[in-house]
Protein backbone atom coordinates (compact mmCIF):
# COMPACT_ATOMS: atom_id res chain seq x y z
CA UNK A 1 0.00 0.00 0.00
CA UNK A 2 1.41 3.41 -0.86
CA UNK A 3 2.10 6.03 1.77
CA UNK A 4 -0.45 8.36 0.25
CA UNK A 5 -3.16 5.77 0.85
CA UNK A 6 -2.08 5.25 4.42
CA UNK A 7 -1.12 8.58 5.94
CA UNK A 8 0.23 8.32 9.48
CA UNK A 9 -1.26 11.60 10.58
CA UNK A 10 -4.93 11.36 9.58
CA UNK A 11 -5.87 14.30 11.81
CA UNK A 12 -3.65 16.73 9.93
CA UNK A 13 -6.02 19.16 8.20
CA UNK A 14 -3.79 19.16 5.12
CA UNK A 15 -3.65 15.40 4.58
CA UNK A 16 -6.61 15.12 2.20
CA UNK A 17 -5.44 18.07 0.13
CA UNK A 18 -1.90 16.68 -0.17
CA UNK A 19 -3.19 13.26 -1.18
CA UNK A 20 -5.22 14.89 -3.94
CA UNK A 21 -2.30 17.03 -5.15
CA UNK A 22 0.01 14.02 -5.16
CA UNK A 23 -2.53 11.99 -7.10
CA UNK A 24 -2.39 14.51 -9.94
CA UNK A 25 -4.62 17.42 -8.89
CA UNK A 26 -1.80 19.98 -9.11
CA UNK A 27 -4.48 22.61 -9.70
CA UNK A 28 -5.13 22.34 -5.93
CA UNK A 29 -1.57 23.36 -5.01
CA UNK A 30 -2.50 27.08 -4.82
CA UNK A 31 -4.87 26.16 -1.97
CA UNK A 32 -1.91 24.80 -0.01
CA UNK A 33 -0.07 28.05 -0.73
CA UNK A 34 -3.08 30.07 0.39
CA UNK A 35 -3.18 28.22 3.72
CA UNK A 36 0.43 28.95 4.60
CA UNK A 37 1.64 32.02 2.71
CA UNK A 38 0.96 34.48 5.54
CA UNK A 39 2.42 32.21 8.22
CA UNK A 40 5.53 31.63 6.13
CA UNK A 41 5.87 35.30 5.21
CA UNK A 42 5.85 36.26 8.89
CA UNK A 43 8.41 33.54 9.64
CA UNK A 44 10.47 35.03 6.81
CA UNK A 45 10.46 38.55 8.18
CA UNK A 46 11.43 37.23 11.62
CA UNK A 47 14.34 35.30 10.12
CA UNK A 48 15.55 37.47 7.23
CA UNK A 49 17.22 40.84 7.27
CA UNK A 50 14.72 42.51 4.96
CA UNK A 51 11.35 42.10 3.28
CA UNK A 52 12.86 41.21 -0.11
CA UNK A 53 14.77 38.29 1.43
CA UNK A 54 11.60 37.17 3.21
CA UNK A 55 9.63 37.23 -0.05
CA UNK A 56 12.36 35.28 -1.86
CA UNK A 57 12.40 32.73 0.95
CA UNK A 58 8.61 32.25 0.77
CA UNK A 59 8.64 31.83 -3.01
CA UNK A 60 11.64 29.45 -3.01
CA UNK A 61 10.08 27.42 -0.21
CA UNK A 62 6.84 26.89 -2.12
CA UNK A 63 8.77 26.00 -5.27
CA UNK A 64 10.68 23.38 -3.25
CA UNK A 65 7.48 22.12 -1.65
CA UNK A 66 5.92 21.72 -5.10
CA UNK A 67 9.00 19.82 -6.28
CA UNK A 68 9.31 17.53 -3.25
CA UNK A 69 5.73 17.11 -2.03
CA UNK A 70 5.66 13.55 -3.34
CA UNK A 71 8.46 12.76 -0.87
CA UNK A 72 6.36 13.89 2.10
CA UNK A 73 5.81 10.73 4.15
CA UNK A 74 3.12 11.99 6.55
CA UNK A 75 5.45 11.21 9.45
CA UNK A 76 4.85 14.67 10.90
CA UNK A 77 2.28 17.37 10.42
CA UNK A 78 2.63 18.99 7.00
CA UNK A 79 3.26 22.33 8.71
CA UNK A 80 6.36 20.92 10.43
CA UNK A 81 7.67 19.54 7.14
CA UNK A 82 6.99 22.91 5.47
CA UNK A 83 9.05 24.71 8.13
CA UNK A 84 11.81 22.14 7.64
CA UNK A 85 11.88 23.05 3.95
CA UNK A 86 11.67 26.77 4.81
CA UNK A 87 14.58 26.71 7.28
CA UNK A 88 16.75 24.86 4.77
CA UNK A 89 15.79 27.33 2.04
CA UNK A 90 16.65 30.15 4.39
CA UNK A 91 20.06 28.72 5.29
CA UNK A 92 20.89 27.72 1.72
CA UNK A 93 20.08 31.23 0.57
CA UNK A 94 22.69 32.58 2.94
CA UNK A 95 25.07 29.80 1.88
CA UNK A 96 25.40 28.82 5.49
CA UNK A 97 24.89 25.55 7.26
CA UNK A 98 23.16 25.15 10.56
CA UNK A 99 26.33 23.36 11.60
CA UNK A 100 28.73 25.97 10.24
CA UNK A 101 30.75 27.76 12.89
CA UNK A 102 29.28 31.07 13.86
CA UNK A 103 29.19 33.30 16.90
CA UNK A 104 28.44 31.31 20.04
CA UNK A 105 26.60 32.75 23.02
CA UNK A 106 28.44 31.77 26.18
CA UNK A 107 26.37 31.10 29.27
CA UNK A 108 29.03 32.79 31.43
CA UNK A 109 28.17 36.10 29.80
CA UNK A 110 24.62 35.89 31.13
CA UNK A 111 25.34 34.72 34.66
CA UNK A 112 24.20 37.18 37.31
CA UNK A 113 27.26 39.29 38.11
CA UNK A 114 28.89 40.60 41.22
CA UNK A 115 26.69 41.57 44.11
CA UNK A 116 27.03 45.30 43.46
CA UNK A 117 25.40 44.89 40.04
CA UNK A 118 22.49 42.82 41.29
CA UNK A 119 19.20 44.69 41.56
CA UNK A 120 17.62 44.83 45.00
CA UNK A 121 14.25 43.67 43.68
CA UNK A 122 12.45 42.36 40.62
CA UNK A 123 12.04 45.33 38.22
CA UNK A 124 8.55 46.65 37.60
CA UNK A 125 8.56 45.72 33.91
CA UNK A 126 8.92 42.06 34.77
CA UNK A 127 5.70 42.08 36.75
CA UNK A 128 3.64 44.35 34.48
CA UNK A 129 0.56 43.08 32.63
CA UNK A 130 1.50 42.52 28.99
CA UNK A 131 -1.28 44.72 27.64
CA UNK A 132 0.11 47.66 29.63
CA UNK A 133 3.71 46.92 28.84
CA UNK A 134 3.73 46.05 25.16
CA UNK A 135 3.66 48.99 22.79
CA UNK A 136 5.00 49.68 19.31
CA UNK A 137 8.39 50.87 20.53
CA UNK A 138 8.94 47.85 22.75
CA UNK A 139 7.69 45.54 20.00
CA UNK A 140 10.26 47.03 17.62
CA UNK A 141 13.00 46.75 20.24
CA UNK A 142 12.11 43.11 20.80
CA UNK A 143 12.16 42.33 17.06
CA UNK A 144 15.51 44.10 16.76
CA UNK A 145 16.92 42.01 19.62
CA UNK A 146 15.76 38.83 17.90
CA UNK A 147 17.43 39.95 14.67
CA UNK A 148 20.68 40.59 16.55
CA UNK A 149 20.86 36.94 17.62
CA UNK A 150 23.29 34.68 15.76
CA UNK A 151 21.24 32.82 13.17
CA UNK A 152 21.22 29.34 14.72
CA UNK A 153 19.97 30.82 18.00
CA UNK A 154 17.44 33.02 16.22
CA UNK A 155 16.01 30.02 14.37
CA UNK A 156 15.45 28.14 17.61
CA UNK A 157 13.89 31.10 19.44
CA UNK A 158 11.60 31.98 16.53
CA UNK A 159 10.43 28.38 16.08
CA UNK A 160 9.89 27.79 19.81
CA UNK A 161 8.66 31.11 21.18
CA UNK A 162 7.09 32.76 18.16
CA UNK A 163 5.93 29.99 15.84
CA UNK A 164 4.84 27.80 18.76
CA UNK A 165 6.63 24.53 17.96
CA UNK A 166 7.51 22.21 20.84
CA UNK A 167 11.07 21.26 21.72
CA UNK A 168 10.77 17.89 19.95
CA UNK A 169 9.13 19.43 16.87
CA UNK A 170 11.86 22.09 16.68
CA UNK A 171 14.52 19.39 17.03
CA UNK A 172 13.02 17.49 14.10
CA UNK A 173 12.63 20.61 11.96
CA UNK A 174 16.27 21.57 12.48
CA UNK A 175 17.59 18.00 12.68
CA UNK A 176 19.25 18.71 16.02
CA UNK A 177 18.99 16.95 19.37
CA UNK A 178 16.42 18.12 21.91
CA UNK A 179 19.18 18.95 24.40
CA UNK A 180 20.86 21.13 21.77
CA UNK A 181 17.56 22.94 21.18
CA UNK A 182 17.16 23.55 24.92
CA UNK A 183 20.67 24.96 25.26
CA UNK A 184 20.28 27.28 22.27
CA UNK A 185 16.82 28.40 23.35
CA UNK A 186 17.95 29.28 26.86
CA UNK A 187 20.90 31.33 25.62
CA UNK A 188 18.78 33.04 22.98
CA UNK A 189 16.20 33.98 25.60
CA UNK A 190 18.93 35.26 27.95
CA UNK A 191 20.31 37.39 25.10
CA UNK A 192 16.90 38.95 24.37
CA UNK A 193 16.25 39.37 28.09
CA UNK A 194 19.52 41.30 28.41
CA UNK A 195 18.50 43.60 25.54
CA UNK A 196 15.14 44.25 27.21
CA UNK A 197 16.84 44.89 30.55
CA UNK A 198 19.11 47.45 28.86
CA UNK A 199 16.07 49.03 27.19
CA UNK A 200 14.18 49.37 30.47
CA UNK A 201 17.28 50.73 32.22
CA UNK A 202 17.03 53.66 29.81
CA UNK A 203 13.24 53.78 29.50
CA UNK A 204 12.07 52.75 32.98
CA UNK A 205 8.59 51.31 33.20
CA UNK A 206 6.50 52.39 36.15
CA UNK A 207 3.14 50.81 36.97
CA UNK A 208 1.50 54.21 36.64
CA UNK A 209 2.82 54.73 33.10
CA UNK A 210 -0.06 55.30 30.72
CA UNK A 211 -0.62 52.55 28.19
CA UNK A 212 0.32 53.47 24.65
CA UNK A 213 -2.27 54.28 22.06
CA UNK A 214 -0.78 51.97 19.46
CA UNK A 215 -0.50 48.52 21.03
CA UNK A 216 1.35 45.84 19.07
CA UNK B 1 13.55 39.55 53.84
CA UNK B 2 17.17 38.52 53.94
CA UNK B 3 18.80 37.37 50.77
CA UNK B 4 21.45 34.78 50.23
CA UNK B 5 24.46 36.51 48.68
CA UNK B 6 24.73 35.42 45.07
CA UNK B 7 27.85 33.64 44.02
CA UNK B 8 28.31 33.29 40.25
CA UNK B 9 28.77 29.53 40.54
CA UNK B 10 26.22 28.97 43.26
CA UNK B 11 23.03 27.82 41.63
CA UNK B 12 24.66 27.51 38.22
CA UNK B 13 22.87 24.22 37.61
CA UNK B 14 19.55 25.93 38.35
CA UNK B 15 20.48 28.93 36.22
CA UNK B 16 21.09 26.68 33.22
CA UNK B 17 17.66 25.15 33.62
CA UNK B 18 15.54 28.26 34.04
CA UNK B 19 14.08 28.01 30.53
CA UNK B 20 13.21 24.35 31.00
CA UNK B 21 11.59 25.33 34.30
CA UNK B 22 9.47 27.98 32.54
CA UNK B 23 8.56 25.48 29.82
CA UNK B 24 7.54 22.87 32.44
CA UNK B 25 10.04 20.41 31.06
CA UNK B 26 11.63 19.49 34.40
CA UNK B 27 10.75 16.91 37.02
CA UNK B 28 9.08 17.95 40.25
CA UNK B 29 12.22 17.65 42.37
CA UNK B 30 14.29 19.91 40.11
CA UNK B 31 11.44 22.44 40.03
CA UNK B 32 11.42 22.52 43.82
CA UNK B 33 15.21 23.03 43.89
CA UNK B 34 14.88 26.01 41.56
CA UNK B 35 12.00 27.51 43.53
CA UNK B 36 13.90 27.09 46.81
CA UNK B 37 17.01 28.71 45.35
CA UNK B 38 15.11 31.58 43.70
CA UNK B 39 13.27 32.29 46.94
CA UNK B 40 16.56 33.03 48.70
CA UNK B 41 18.64 34.39 45.84
CA UNK B 42 17.54 37.79 44.54
CA UNK B 43 19.86 37.59 41.50
CA UNK B 44 18.29 34.36 40.28
CA UNK B 45 14.79 35.57 41.17
CA UNK B 46 15.29 38.70 39.08
CA UNK B 47 16.67 36.58 36.26
CA UNK B 48 13.76 34.14 36.46
CA UNK B 49 11.08 36.85 36.49
CA UNK B 50 12.64 38.93 33.70
CA UNK B 51 13.21 35.79 31.62
CA UNK B 52 9.60 34.74 32.13
CA UNK B 53 8.38 38.16 30.99
CA UNK B 54 10.73 38.04 27.98
CA UNK B 55 9.24 34.71 26.89
CA UNK B 56 5.71 36.05 27.34
CA UNK B 57 6.57 39.11 25.24
CA UNK B 58 7.94 36.86 22.48
CA UNK B 59 4.71 34.84 22.54
CA UNK B 60 2.69 38.06 22.36
CA UNK B 61 4.32 39.57 19.30
CA UNK B 62 3.59 36.34 17.45
CA UNK B 63 -0.05 37.45 17.41
CA UNK B 64 0.94 40.55 15.47
CA UNK B 65 0.96 38.85 12.07
CA UNK B 66 1.57 41.08 9.09
CA UNK B 67 -0.45 40.43 5.93
CA UNK B 68 1.41 39.40 2.80
CA UNK B 69 2.08 42.56 0.73
CA UNK B 70 -0.52 42.63 -2.10
CA UNK B 71 2.03 42.95 -4.93
CA UNK B 72 4.01 39.99 -3.62
CA UNK B 73 0.80 37.96 -3.16
CA UNK B 74 -0.06 38.55 -6.84
CA UNK B 75 3.46 37.70 -7.99
CA UNK B 76 3.50 34.51 -5.91
CA UNK B 77 0.08 33.48 -7.19
CA UNK B 78 1.18 33.94 -10.80
CA UNK B 79 4.41 31.99 -10.23
CA UNK B 80 2.54 29.09 -8.62
CA UNK B 81 -0.13 29.12 -11.32
CA UNK B 82 2.51 28.94 -14.04
CA UNK B 83 4.25 26.11 -12.18
CA UNK B 84 1.01 24.13 -11.88
CA UNK B 85 0.22 24.76 -15.57
CA UNK B 86 3.64 23.54 -16.68
CA UNK B 87 3.64 20.43 -14.49
CA UNK B 88 -0.07 19.71 -14.58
Amino acid sequence: MSISQNPRTPNDDDTELIIQINSGRTDLFPELVRRYEQKLYNFGIRMCRDVQDAEDMVQDTFLNVFRYLKDFRFESRFKNWLYRVATRTCLKKKRKSLYAPEEELSLDYFLPGEEAAIPARVPDWAAAPLDQLLNEELGNRLRQAVHELPESYRLVLVLRDMEGFSTSETARILNLSESNIKVRLHRARLFVRQKLTDYFDHEPYTPSSPSWSCPV
Amino acid sequence: MSHTPHHPHHGLAQFEKLSEYLDRELDELTCQDIERHAKNCIACRVCLETLKQTVMLCHSINHDEKPVPPDFAIRLKETIKALCRDKG
